[in-house]
């Protein structure tokens, strides 16, 4: 391989992140296009089964958007999804899974730009980190 | 006191209050001891406390439904009881706590030699169990003496390690990880009927013996236990391979308390860690 680009998975909620993401397009922003979007109604849907099942199945980063804390559709969806995810990154790394790894966002579904921006950063963070080769299911 | 605790148990058989006692009886190495289910009065000579009593008991409560149960407890092992009530697993008029005020547990690896106490009981600060219904007090003179050592001395020497070191380490130890799911089945709050290891459909993650697997399973049981674990430290115990499982239940127990101060298994009246949330809870980790 020429040059490796990485593969990453987003997890985005339906009311906010999606429809930020949806703006960049609109408003047509570039940013690299190494994200696999998966929509789901909210980031408190997110399990962490999802992000170990990502990082085993292939993926180079994982990425959680939702709204904003006191913007979610569900009044307190991203409350209970900040909690599980911020002891889930602490665990992640204490095993030794690079934190640049898993990462979350919160963007609104005005925030085209920052979507636009932070895919961006994200891409080029997880270049540094190079591919996920440790934590990959292997197929023998 | 082994005397108070069969009064209790007679006294409880006889008067109906509960159909079967729980507690610890010896076992046929004549050491160790092993739970025993007594159900008849004339059986309750065989309960016994002493050091050896390690099992977590209340991992058996969910055995007997609709049963009405007494049962011997440590102040470790009422903290599960705690979670337990906690999530509505347990009615608190069907369970009669004897709780004994344990001055620490022997370490069952070095049977039969010195009493050494265990790693666990070392950190460990009140002993006495924070619910029960009658308590017994273990002699003044057989209380072991307590270090005061922290808790977290494992966890925070190996925070200090780099990223790729973690791995390593982490990745030696799951390597010998076999899968047999001990560590599941002894814990007394992994309760679910089917538990996500054995989903096929959609298959979680693998089943083989493998890096990944491993990590994955591993990783997944201390979410589970994520503010829920009270540290009784029987999976570590009973895990054949030697992983220490603790390590990782105690690091997500001391990042729980820095960033959320939620202490699990002290309030039968706290919500649960993840079915609850606080506004201000941290969130620096989030761009």
């Amino acid at each position: 391989m020429s040059e490796w680009e990485p593969k990453i998975v987003g997890f985005l909620c339906n009311w906010c992140s999606y429809a930020g993401a949806d703006l960049a397009g609109t408003s047509r922003l570039e940013y690299p296009p190494n994200i696999r979007i998966i929509r789901l109604p909210c980031s408190g849907r997110v399990n962490p089964l999802f992000i170990l099942k990502c990082l085993s199945n292939g993926a180079d980063g994982v990425l959680i958007s939702g709204c904003h804390i006191g913007d979610c559709h569900y009044s307190e969806g991203n409350f209970y999804a900040r909690r599980r995810f911020a002891v889930l990154k602490k665990l992640l790394e204490y095993l030794g899974i690079d934190p640049r790894r898993f990462q979350m966002s919160w963007v609104s579904a005005s925030e085209g730009d920052k979507w636009a921006r932070l895919v961006t950063e994200l891409v080029e963070e997880i270049k540094q980190a190079g591919p996920n080769k440790d934590f990959v299911r292997k197929n023998d | 006191m082994i005397d108070q605790i069969k009064t209790k148990a007679k006294e409880l058989l006889k008067t109906k209050k509960v159909d079967i006692v729980i507690g610890y009886k010896k076992a046929s190495d004549r050491i160790g001891a092993i739970p025993a289910f007594i159900d008849k009065e004339g059986d309750i000579d065989k309960l016994i406390w002493d050091g050896y009593c390690v099992y977590n008991l209340s991992n058996y409560l969910k055995d007997f439904p609709g049963k009405k149960i007494g049962i011997v407890t440590k102040g470790c092992d009422a903290k599960s009881m705690t979670v337990l009530l906690q999530e509505n697993q347990l009615k608190r008029e069907d369970i009669f706590i004897i709780g004994i005020e344990c001055s620490g547990i022997v370490d069952e690896k070095r049977k039969g030699g010195d009493i050494a106490y265990d790693e666990r009981c070392k950190g460990c600060k009140p002993a006495t169990p924070p619910i029960y219904d009658v308590l017994i007090k273990e002699e003044e003179k057989k209380q072991a003496p307590r270090l005061e050592q922290d808790p977290y001395e494992s966890v925070r020497k190996l925070e200090t390690k780099s990223i790729e070191e973690k791995f390593k380490f982490w990745q030696d130890e799951f390597s010998r990880c076999i899968r047999c799911y001990a560590c599941r089945q002894i814990c007394p709050l992994c309760y679910c009927p089917r538990c996500v290891a054995e989903q096929t459909q959609p298959a979680w993650f693998s089943k083989a013996v493998s890096v990944e697997g491993n990590f994955s399973w591993n990783v997944n049981r201390a979410m589970h236990l994520a503010g829920r674990c009270i540290d009784c430290g029987e999976c570590e115990r009973a895990c054949p391979v030697g992983i220490p499982l603790r390590d990782i239940n105690k690091k997500i127990e001391k990042d729980v308390k820095e960033l959320f101060s939620y202490e699990a298994g002290v309030d039968t009246e706290q919500k649960p860690l993840f079915s609850s949330f606080d506004k201000n809870d941290p969130e620096d980790f989030i761009k």
